[in-house]
């Protein structure tokens, strides 16, 4: 990697970096004034916004972290960056991942989602770094457009770019996680729900499949435990609404899992073990697949059809970390929401 | 005096309670007593999904004697159906395929009944090449006079030995039964480019099933027209079927049997039902609303009565419209939605 990027050196790359983490801080000290209003456009619960303020914003990442950050970054005269809706916070890391990679970036929040990007690009207060004035990516003339979303947003986008504009997709994706023979399956659950919980799993990072290494006993405790769980943090965090669509497709979940297994339905979560390692993957929206495998070759086999869309992995024992798909972002249960701010999420 | 539909159906779900464990789990889950069903829309649904994760059968593994599997996974799983008595399937798929196909045949009437789909041979884990093999074997030409009836082996579609076959009956003006997959019809469609290929006149063709990327995908009333054409015979002559591997009924478009039957418009055959349900809720729609098909198929006899397809149907006067699969959720955030799974 080169140590200058059009014209910038790394240190002076990491502080225009640093420089919208400050904002994203004076954003999430004045959040008072957006809650309500990222709650209409999300449709998670009050709570739910604010826990996403409080420990999933990336509001201290470390000097290591930033280097890291912008080391992995790639040098392009101009970005421009294409969000998703449904994880408002992920517009820090975006623009952190386009800031380190340009000097100049311009920026399309989502229709439906747009508050926080919009609050961080006017507390940064830096013309090098704006909203698009247009949303037709064919007007983009050079540089890199970052576009989060799905493949076929990314095909979308890429089909009308100019030649010689870098399109660089960050796909949709799922998290795993995987509990050892030996954990305490109360308290793993309960991390698991704390990577559950949050943006009400509309995020790459959360979980929606857990393996348990062990037997179907072991695995449908888990179930019962995690259930247990995510009923104590709906409590504390309610879930926000879900679309017709998602209602009809955790119905369905629900349907298939009441045949095959055991579900645990709640008015705020779902939680379905099947029985003989069967995998089928729920519809996000706290909804969470539990299955049995007997050790960690099995883990990696039973994942072995969702390998491609797994962007994170977490884990209780550092030893199953060998069944993680590659480059699948490995953590500790209960931190698979809160990757350092180090790169892309999505390391795929 | 026949028993009434409810009397069956609540017969059937009680049967699989006692025997389907899955049956009966679900209808724990649901708090629901078997017992004291009174009408067939009592009894929950088995969702498609069901037979990819778990057995749905009455009876002991072993005692199959026949097992469908679907052709599509879902992560690697194939949704599977065994039959303990495939008799009953075989009974039902044949007493409607006639209704709607060849009730104007008269019995051991020499019509060449020709395959656009493997053979049952050559994929005994289909239940449409079963299905089909049936056709052949009852309403085509007895065996010893028979021609070659499949013209798909694996993924190649053989066109010229059709072309040949459909040659033979045109000298011998015999009308054909031309049976298919839609993506085996678009792969014909698109070998014959602007060709004609004219079939004798009172031919029949078939068409089922939706093109899994298994071809290029092509509208349904484009598809009817564009085979209509090529094959130089009446949109009304090309018949719609709809089944699952997961049921042992199927359903038709009754054109060729009504001169008054719309396109688009399937008819059940009376012992199976399809009622649009809200896919929340699981309940009725109101009539002429949209929702997703319960299949209440009383031919299910080891498996499960009702089954909770994904597919969006309206029912209408004489029938119900097939309206495509229910969307998948529309995305909000990164998290992947599962038809984006199932699409790579």
């Amino acid at each position: 990697m080169s140590i200058l990027a059009i014209g910038r050196t790394a240190s002076a790359r990491v502080s225009d970096v640093r420089a919208l983490v400050l904002a994203a801080r004076s954003v999430a000290a004045a959040q008072a004034r957006l809650v309500p209003e990222v709650v209409r456009t999300t449709g998670l619960s009050e709570e739910g916004v604010r826990l996403a303020f409080a420990h999933h914003l990336e509001l201290y990442p470390t000097e290591a972290e930033l280097l890291s950050l912008v080391a992995g970054a790639s040098e392009a005269s101009r970005v421009h960056v294409i969000l998703s809706a449904g994880v408002f916070v992920a517009a820090l890391r975006a623009l952190a991942v386009a800031r380190a990679s340009a000097p100049v970036v311009t920026v399309r929040p989502s229709v439906r989602d747009p508050v926080f990007a919009r609050a961080l690009v006017e507390a940064l207060d830096d013309p090098s770094v704006s909203l698009a004035a247009s949303r037709e990516v064919s007007s983009i003339e050079s540089g890199e457009i970052h576009v989060y979303g799905r493949d076929e947003t990314t095909a979308s986008v890429r089909s009308r770019a100019r030649a010689g504009v870098v399109v660089r997709g960050h796909g949709a994706g799922l998290g795993v996680a995987c509990v050892s023979r030996s954990a305490d399956l109360r308290r793993v659950a309960g991390e698991v729900a704390r990577d559950v919980v949050p943006f009400d799993q509309r995020g790459c990072l959360s979980p929606r499949v857990v393996v348990v290494v062990g037997d179907d006993a072991r695995a449908a405790e888990l179930g019962a435990a995690l259930h247990e769980a995510l009923l104590a943090a709906s409590a504390q965090v309610p879930r926000g609404l879900l679309s017709t669509e998602e209602r009809a497709l955790a119905t369905r979940y629900a349907e298939s899992l009441g045949f095959a297994g055991r579900v645990w339905r709640e008015p705020d979560h779902i939680v379905g073990f099947a029985p003989q390692g069967a995998l089928l993957v729920p519809p996000p929206g706290r909804h969470v697949h539990v299955l049995a495998a007997s050790d960690v070759e099995d883990v990696r086999r039973k994942l072995e059809p969702l390998a491609p869309f797994v962007v994170a992995f977490g884990t209780d024992d550092p030893l199953l970390a060998a069944a993680a798909p590659a480059r699948a972002r490995v953590s500790s249960l209960g931190a698979m929401q809160r990757p350092p701010l180090d790169g892309p999420v999505d390391l795929r | 005096m026949p028993e009434p539909f409810d009397a069956l159906a609540t017969d059937l779900a009680r049967f699989q309670a006692a025997h389907v464990p899955g049956y009966a789990r679900l209808c724990h889950a649901r708090g629901l007593d078997a017992r004291a069903f009174s009408r067939a829309g009592d009894a929950p649904a088995v969702p498609t999904d069901a037979f990819k994760l778990s057995r749905v059968a009455a009876f002991a593994e072993g005692e199959a004697r026949a097992t469908f599997r679907t052709s599509g996974t879902t992560l690697g799983a194939r949704g599977t159906h065994e039959m303990r008595d495939p008799t009953t399937y075989d009974e039902a798929a044949l007493a409607f395929g006639r209704w709607a196909l060849a009730s104007d045949l008269e019995p051991g009437h020499a019509t060449p009944v020709l395959v656009l789909a493997p053979s049952p041979d050559g994929a005994p884990d289909s239940s449409l090449s079963h299905m089909l093999g049936l056709f052949v074997d009852r309403f085509g030409e007895p065996a010893s006079a028979r021609g070659q009836s499949y013209f798909v082996e694996g993924d190649v579609l053989d066109v010229a030995s059709l072309d040949e076959r459909v040659a033979r009956a045109l000298l011998e003006d015999l009308p054909v039964m031309l049976l298919g997959t839609s993506f085996a019809f678009v792969h014909l469609l698109d070998a014959l480019g602007e060709a004609p290929f004219r079939l004798p006149s009172g031919s029949r063709v078939m068409q089922t099933g939706g093109f899994k990327g298994r071809s290029r995908e092509v509208e349904a009333s484009a598809l009817r027209r564009d085979l209509a054409a090529a094959f130089d015979v009446s949109e009304r002559r090309i018949v719609g079927e709809y089944g699952m591997t997961e049921l042992s009924s199927q359903f038709y478009e009754g054109t060729l049997r009504s001169p008054s039957a719309p396109i688009g418009v399937y008819v059940e055959p009376p012992w199976a039902r399809v009622v649009p349900v809200d896919p929340e809720t699981l309940m009725p729609v109101a009539t002429g609303e949209v929702g997703i098909a319960r299949i209440e198929d009383l031919m299910n006899v080891d498996s499960a009565f009702a089954v909770l397809a994904a597919d969006r149907v309206r029912r209408v006067p004489g029938g119900f419209e097939l309206l495509g699969r229910a969307p998948g959720a529309p995305p909000r955030g990164c998290s992947i939605a599962i038809d984006e799974m199932l699409a790579s």
